[in-house]
């Protein structure tokens, strides 16, 4: 593996990314849940 | 069609070629040609990556899905973000670092010239042919909509993309992706709005209705393994395939090497992570929309007009019966449905749950007819009858506005287009890297190999439109060979999955890789039952537990 960059997990871009991403999955879900059980019966 | 749809079409064809075309500058290396100098923002990247994902079929199909089957396909990509942060910390620090211009040229730095000469032709064969049927899909249904020939239809979408593609290179196909997703975007909202203004009943009550009809069950919590659209199949299962198809399909891990670095390549994946959810959920409930659209405007028996007018001149008096069976039992559930909105609007929350019922029994009953309309077409067809596909044109074509049908065509075609451009320009990469290079003229001149490079893209260009053109009767032979993707795709990702273990070495990895496509075949023909979202999990955990078995028991060093 020589010669191969190590990965580096800690960036602020991809941390502030991933925060906004995870953000954006959660409200969709909820959405989509919200909407299943409102009017699904 | 009127005029003014024309026009916009003929305005979005010129642009995107002139934009594209314009892009070959700074295109003279083959650096450039390929990788855009590794130059290119996170943003862009990232855009491009989820046009190059988003195809015809998406715009065409999953609207379809959405108004005959409901917001359930959604779960097939739960896995997606999940995937998005673990190739994040893991492949792509790898593979971006490791400045190669294919993934698998990754792979023989790592193991040896047998695995990437066998995962890149791999690639070749599956792309090759899913790239034809990227544009086969939507030219069968303009052609069947508007009447066009097959070929007309192929070429409107396949010689702009070939010509932008082979002239401007990587840099073409990301800024072109780039508008082509605004457009997508836009006329995707502009459809939703549409609808909403042209219900005739609240948008509360609309939704009400398409609960009654199961259309707004998105989560099905059921472990169930044949089952293809469930929340375990779509977290685990998706999770493996976008692992596979992000972390190892050349056509999406060229457009993240192609930023300016680790971080932000890692970034323009988690932005493609961040609207797929949205944005499929906006695709399937547009579908949603459609669905209770066609509860207050009568459509078609069957969607697809080749298939009406066949069955038609083979059984008149049978199809007659059908129809007129149809339009009663789709004014009972008009009637059935005005009733639930009168109730809801008078705030009579008993007559409100007994008017739903009633309109669940007559949506059934207008199912039970459509079922039968479709047995009757496959029987007189003899070719499958779902018409899924063409639910959403029948909508554009008979009820969108002037110039918004123009629109939502020219984001067909942008959805076709932007996807079967990043394929060519990855099937280009991998033919003159991993086999042209690699084996045939290890020294040239950078000249020498950008002429090769823009041949090999208008040749895989040609062998595309060739296919798709061909498609009707090649039906089953592109059946087999996407078939055939799938057992690989796993197995491809337990490789590379493989080669950030420090003492896993290329034998096991080869023999793995073949271990794990037969054990996801087994599993294909002994339980076809079986999901085939689990054969990516299957194949990937097989090369992985095999490889590192017998590089345990390997004595030479790698």
């Amino acid at each position: 593996m020589s010669g191969i960059p190590q990965p580096d997990p800690g960036s602020r871009l991809f941390r502030r990314t991933l925060l906004r991403v995870m953000a954006v999955q959660v409200a969709t879900l909820l959405f989509l849940w919200l909407l299943q059980t409102r009017y699904t019966r | 069609m009127r005029a003014l749809d024309w026009v916009i079409i003929a305005i979005y064809l010129v642009y995107v070629l002139v934009d594209g075309v314009r892009r070959a500058k700074g295109t003279r290396e083959i650096e450039g040609y390929f990788l855009a100098h590794r130059s290119l923002p996170w943003w862009a990247v990232g855009l491009s990556v989820m046009a190059t994902q988003l195809s015809a079929i998406t715009l065409i199909g999953t609207t379809g899905q959405g108004a005959t089957d409901g917001l359930r396909f959604v779960q097939f990509y739960f896995g997606l973000p999940l995937a998005m942060v673990l190739l994040g910390v893991t492949l792509v620090p790898f593979l971006h670092g490791a400045r190669v211009f294919t993934a698998y040229e990754y792979l023989e730095r790592r193991f040896d010239a047998r695995t990437r000469s066998l995962t890149s032709f791999l690639f070749l064969v599956v792309r090759g042919m899913s790239c034809g049927t990227i544009i086969a899909a939507p030219a069968v249904v303009f052609s069947a909509i508007f009447g066009w020939s097959l070929l007309w239809s192929v070429a409107l979408m396949g010689i702009p993309t070939v010509i932008y593609t082979m002239i401007g290179g990587v840099q073409a196909v990301t800024w072109v992706d780039v508008k082509q997703m605004g457009l997508i975007v836009f006329a995707l909202i502009a459809v939703m709005v549409t609808l909403l203004v042209q219900l005739p009943i609240a948008p509360d009550h609309a939704l009400a209705l398409a609960g009654a009809a199961g259309r707004l069950r998105a989560f099905d919590f059921s472990f169930d393994l044949r089952n293809d659209f469930t929340f375990w199949s779509g977290l685990i299962g998706g999770t493996f395939l976008m692992l596979s198809y992000f972390g190892t399909d050349q056509s999406q891990v060229q457009r993240y090497i192609t930023a300016k670095s680790v971080d932000q390549a890692r970034s323009s994946l988690l932005m493609s992570a961040y609207w797929k959810i949205p944005l499929q959920a906006l695709v399937l409930l547009t579908g949603v929309l459609v669905f209770v659209f066609f509860v207050f405007q009568r459509p078609p028996l069957l969607f697809n007009p080749a298939q009406e007018q066949a069955v038609r001149a083979a059984e008149p008096s049978r199809y007659g019966v059908l129809d007129e069976r149809y339009r009663t039992a789709l004014q009972a559930r008009e009637t059935a449905a005005r009733a639930v909105a009168v109730a809801r609007a008078r705030g009579d929350r008993a007559a409100s749950v007994a008017g739903l019922e009633a309109f669940r029994a007559r949506e059934a009953d207008v199912g039970a007819v459509r079922a039968e309309g479709l047995a009757l077409a496959r029987r007189v067809t003899g070719t499958s009858a779902r018409d899924v596909n063409y639910v959403m044109p029948y909508f554009v074509l008979h009820f969108l506005p002037v110039g918004l049908t123009g629109l939502f065509v020219a984001a067909v075609l942008a959805a076709a287009m932007s996807a079967a451009a990043g394929e060519l320009s990855s099937l280009a990469t991998v033919t003159v890297i991993d086999f042209y290079q690699r084996w045939i003229r290890p020294e040239a001149s950078d000249a020498h190999y950008l002429l090769v490079s823009k041949a090999a893209t208008g040749f895989w260009g040609l062998f595309a439109c060739v296919v798709a053109t061909f498609a009707a009767t090649l039906g089953s032979l592109i059946v087999v060979v996407n078939r055939f993707g799938s057992f690989f795709y796993g197995s491809i990702l337990g490789v590379f999955l493989l080669a950030m273990i420090p003492r896993a070495r290329a034998t096991g990895a080869f023999v793995g890789l073949i271990a794990g496509m037969a054990a996801v075949a087994a599993v294909n023909f002994a339980t076809p039952s079986v999901s085939w979202l689990w054969h990516n999990v299957i194949g990937a955990v097989t090369v992985v537990a095999v490889g590192l078995v017998l590089s345990a028991r390997t004595i030479a060093p790698r």
